[in-house]
C-alpha cells in the first residue's frame, strides 16, 4: 500500500491495508509523501505481487502511470481514491488493472485482489536480512 | 428559597423514569425491536429518553456546570451578547490554480457576502516546496493556489485590501512563520499598517504527524517554529490570531471528536508551554490561541462537544496556567461545516454539510466555513461554492437558529453529553499526561494507534451497516466522479515556473542570500525567525528556500508506516 506525491491524507490507505491483512494477505505500508522511485524500490525489496496507491490530491495522472512504469510487468496494480470517470480508461490503458473510488467497501477489494492474483505458496530459502 | 417544602425528591424522579423505561418502552420492544444499536461515533450508547433524572445521575449543577454565557466556564458562549449582535463570521475557504486566476474567484465571494477568506495553498506550497521543484510534479494548484514568493501573494489579492474584510488567513501548518511573514509583507505593500487588518492562521504543525501530512521536519523543532508568529503577534500585532489548534483532520482520521479534542489539547498545552518558557505571561499569549474543533458524523455529539471543548478549555487554561484574563478563558471557535459527503449523487451533501454546519451554529462557533458539495469530488466548482456561501447566510438569518443564545441549553440530552464529554476530554489530558505530552503522543505511536483503531471501527460500522450511509450502504448507488468535476488549466504550471523563474532573475538576490544566511543564524542560535523569515520573504525568496534551510536545520521528519 502506498501513497505517492504529497498527498497526506491516508486513512484510506490504513484501513484499506488493515483489511487486506485481516483478510490473510501479507501487507507493506509506505507511508504518505513517497516519490515513484521510492515506491518501485520498495516493491522490489519486499518482492510483492501488488501495489495499490491511494491518492485523494488529484495528482493521479501525472503521478500513477509513473509508478507504473517503474514497476515489474507481473506486479498487479490497483489506484484507490478520488478519481473522475473518464480518467478510469487513461489509468488502465497505463496498466493499472482496477481503480476503486472512495466508499467501495474493503471486502470488494481484498475479493478483487484474490481473484486476480494467483497467490504462490511460495517458501523463500534465501534470506536476504529484511 | 427556604428548604421547607418537599420538592419531587432525587429518588422520585428517578424511579419514575425507569419505571417508564421499565413499565412502557422495555415490553414495547417485545412487539418492535430497536431498528439498530443505538452507538455514536465516539462510542457512547445514546439511550431512549433523557430526563431531569439522567441530570441527576450526573451530579448537574447549572450554576457550576452552565453559567451564562460569557461568564465562566463559557459553555453556553464566548461572550455576552454572541449571535445577538453579530452572527457567526461568514468564511471560505478558497484556492486554486495561480494567483491571478485566483482572485477573480476571492472577488466574488466577497461580492456574495463572504467576511473572511481562509487561502487554501496547493500541496507544495503547503509541503515546502516551490513549484519548479521535483517533489510537486503534478501537484502545483491542485488542492489549492501556488503560492512560490511574495510576489504571488500581491497578486493574489490585487484590488483586494486586507482591510476588506474582517479576517484572511491560511492553514500554513508546517510553515507557520512564512505564512506569518508573506501576510505582514502583503499587508505593508498594500501600505496598511498591522492593526488595520487582522490574521487567522492554522499553524498548528504538531496534528500533521498523526493526520494530513503536510510535515516537513521533525516535530520538535516544527513546533518551536510555530510558536514564533505567536511571540511576533504578541508584540506586533496581538489582535492577529496566529495560531489555530485544530482536530479536524484528527477526528476525520479516526480520533473520533473526543480524543481529536483531547489530542489537540494536548498540542495546545505543548506551544502554551513552550511560549511560558520563553518567558511571556499567560494572559498575553492565550487570547492568540483559536481551537477548531470537528464532529461529522452526530449532530447532538457536535453541539455537546462544542461546549464541552470550551469550559474544557476554560478550566485548563485557569487550573492548569492560572490565566485570570476573560480574553485567555473564552474560548474562541472556527469550524468547517461537514457532513458524511458521497461521491454518490454529489447534490445530497448539500443537506448533509447544512445539518452539519447547523450543529456547529448551536454549538456557538465563531468563525464558519463550509464545504461545497462537490468537495469530494474535487476543488468545488463556482457553483458549488456559491451555494456553501448561500448555506451559511441561511444558517445565519432564516429559521431563527440564531435568535437567541445557546437555544439547547438546559436540554436533559445535550447536557448530559456535554458534562460527560467535557469529563472525558479531562480524563483524557491527563492520560496524555501521564505518557509524556503530546510529542510522546506521535513518537510512541499512542496517538497512531488511537487513529488507526477508531478508522477501522468506522468502516466496520459503515461494512456491516451498523452505521447506515444513504446512496453507500443503504439504497446504494455506484460512486461516480462526473466529468464535469473542476479541471484546471494544463498549462497553469509552466505559466507558474515562468512566473517564479522571472522573480528569481529580478530580485535583489545579494539581499535573498544574506535573509537566507540570517535564517541559519536563527536556527543555530535557537533565536525566533520570524524577524529573519520577514525579510527573506520582503526579498521574494521563495517558500522552497526558506524550508530548505529548516531542513538543513532540522532534518527531514520519517513518516509512520503503521497502520
Amino acid at each position: 500500500m502506498a501513497k505517492v506525491g504529497l498527498d497526506g491524507h491516508d486513512v484510506g490507505a490504513r484501513v484499506v491495508a488493515r483489511g487486506l491483512l485481516e483478510a490473510g494477505m501479507e501487507v507493506i505500508y509506505t507511508g504518505i509523501r513517497r516519490t515513484p522511485e521510492q515506491i518501485a524500490r520498495i516493491a522490489l525489496e519486499e518482492d510483492v505481487d501488488v501495489v495499490g496507491i491511494s491518492i485523494l490530491s488529484g495528482a493521479h495522472m501525472a503521478l500513477v502511470p509513473k509508478v507504473r512504469s517503474m514497476l515489474d510487468p507481473s506486479v498487479l496494480m490497483v489506484v484507490g481514491g478520488v478519481i473522475p470517470q473518464e480518467d478510469i480508461p487513461e489509468l488502465e490503458n497505463a496498466g493499472v488493472s482496477r481503480v476503486f473510488l472512495s466508499g467501495t467497501s474493503v471486502a470488494e477489494i481484498a475479493g478483487y485482489i484474490q481473484s486476480a492474483v494467483s497467490f504462490t505458496e511460495e517458501t523463500n530459502e534465501i534470506s536476504d536480512g529484511h | 428559597m427556604p428548604n421547607d417544602r418537599q420538592a419531587p425528591g432525587p429518588s422520585d424522579i428517578q424511579k419514575a423514569h425507569q419505571d417508564w423505561l421499565e413499565r412502557l418502552y422495555t415490553p414495547a420492544l417485545d412487539r418492535t425491536p430497536e431498528r439498530r444499536a443505538f452507538e455514536v461515533d465516539i462510542g457512547k450508547t445514546i439511550e431512549p429518553l433523557y430526563s431531569p433524572a439522567s441530570l441527576e445521575k450526573i451530579g448537574f449543577d447549572y450554576a457550576r456546570d452552565l453559567g451564562f454565557p460569557g461568564q465562566y466556564p463559557f459553555v453556553r458562549g464566548d461572550s455576552a451578547t454572541m449571535y445577538r449582535t453579530e452572527p457567526f463570521v461568514i468564511s471560505a475557504y478558497s484556492g486554486y490554480g495561480e494567483a491571478v486566476e485566483c482572485n477573480k474567484r476571492f472577488r466574488k465571494l466577497i461580492g456574495l457576502g463572504v467576511e473572511q477568506i481562509l487561502v487554501a495553498f496547493d500541496l507544495p506550497t503547503q509541503c515546502g516546496y516551490d513549484s519548479d521543484d521535483l517533489m510537486s510534479a503534478g501537484e502545483v494548484g491542485k488542492v489549492g493556489v501556488s503560492i512560490d514568493t511574495l510576489a504571488d501573494m500581491e497578486l493574489l489579492f490585487e484590488g483586494i485590501p486586507l482591510s476588506s474584510v474582517k479576517r484572511v488567513g491560511t492553514l500554513g501548518n508546517a510553515i507557520g512563520p512564512i505564512v506569518a511573514a508573506l501576510y505582514a509583507a502583503l499587508g505593508e505593500k498594500q501600505g496598511l499598517d498591522y492593526s488595520q487588518y487582522t490574521v487567522n492562521l492554522q499553524n498548528d504543525p504538531l496534528k500533521e504527524y498523526l493526520a494530513r501530512g503536510t510535515q516537513i521536519i521533525p516535530a520538535e523543532p516544527a513546533a518551536r517554529l510555530a510558536v514564533d508568529p505567536v511571540v511576533w503577534c504578541a508584540e506586533n500585532a496581538a489582535h492577529w490570531s496566529p495560531i489555530t489548534v485544530c482536530y479536524n483532520h484528527l477526528n476525520a482520521g479516526g480520533a473520533g471528536s473526543t480524543w481529536g479534542a483531547s489530542l489537540a489539547l494536548a498540542n495546545a498545552i505543548h506551544y502554551l508551554d513552550l511560549l511560558v518558557a520563553r518567558g511571556l505571561p499567560i494572559d498575553k499569549v492565550a487570547p492568540l490561541f483559536h481551537m477548531f474543533p470537528d464532529e461529522r458524523h452526530d449532530f447532538f455529539i457536535s453541539v455537546a462537544n462544542l461546549r464541552a471543548l470550551r469550559r474544557t478549555w476554560a478550566r485548563l487554561l485557569r487550573e492548569r496556567y492560572g490565566a485570570v484574563a476573560t480574553e485567555s478563558l473564552a474560548l474562541k471557535t472556527t469550524v468547517y461545516g461537514h457532513g458524511q459527503e458521497t461521491l454518490q449523487e454529489p447534490l445530497n451533501n448539500t443537506v448533509r454539510i447544512g445539518f452539519g454546519t447547523l450543529a456547529y451554529v448551536l454549538g456557538g462557533a465563531s468563525y464558519v466555513y463550509i464545504a461545497s458539495y462537490d468537495e469530494a469530488v474535487s476543488t468545488p466548482t463556482e457553483e458549488s461554492v456559491r451555494v456553501a456561501i448561500r448555506t451559511q447566510q441561511i444558517l445565519a438569518q432564516e429559521h431563527g437558529f440564531t435568535d437567541t443564545i445557546d437555544p439547547l441549553g438546559g436540554s436533559y440530552f445535550i447536557e448530559t453529553l456535554t458534562k460527560t464529554t467535557a469529563d472525558d476530554m479531562w480524563a483524557q489530558v491527563a492520560r496524555i499526561d501521564q505518557i509524556g505530552g503530546a510529542l510522546r503522543v506521535i513518537d510512541s505511536g499512542f496517538g497512531r494507534e488511537i487513529m488507526n483503531r477508531g478508522a477501522q471501527l468506522r468502516q466496520k460500522r459503515l461494512d456491516s451497516g451498523q452505521r447506515p450511509w444513504v446512496t453507500v450502504n443503504t439504497y446504494p448507488e455506484r460512486p461516480n466522479v462526473p466529468n464535469t468535476a473542476f479541471r484546471m488549466d494544463p498549462a497553469t504550471t509552466e505559466r507558474q515556473h515562468a512566473r517564479t523563474a522571472e522573480v528569481r532573475r529580478t530580485r535583489d538576490n545579494a539581499r535573498v542570500q544574506r535573509a537566507l544566511a540570517a535564517i541559519d543564524q536563527a536556527c543555530a542560535r535557537g533565536e525566533n525567525q520570524m524577524p529573519a523569515v520577514l525579510e527573506a520573504v520582503r526579498a521574494y525568496a521563495t517558500v522552497g528556500e526558506i524550508c530548505e534551510r529548516w531542513r538543513r536545520a532540522y532534518g527531514t521528519f520519517e513518516p509512520s508506516v503503521a497502520f
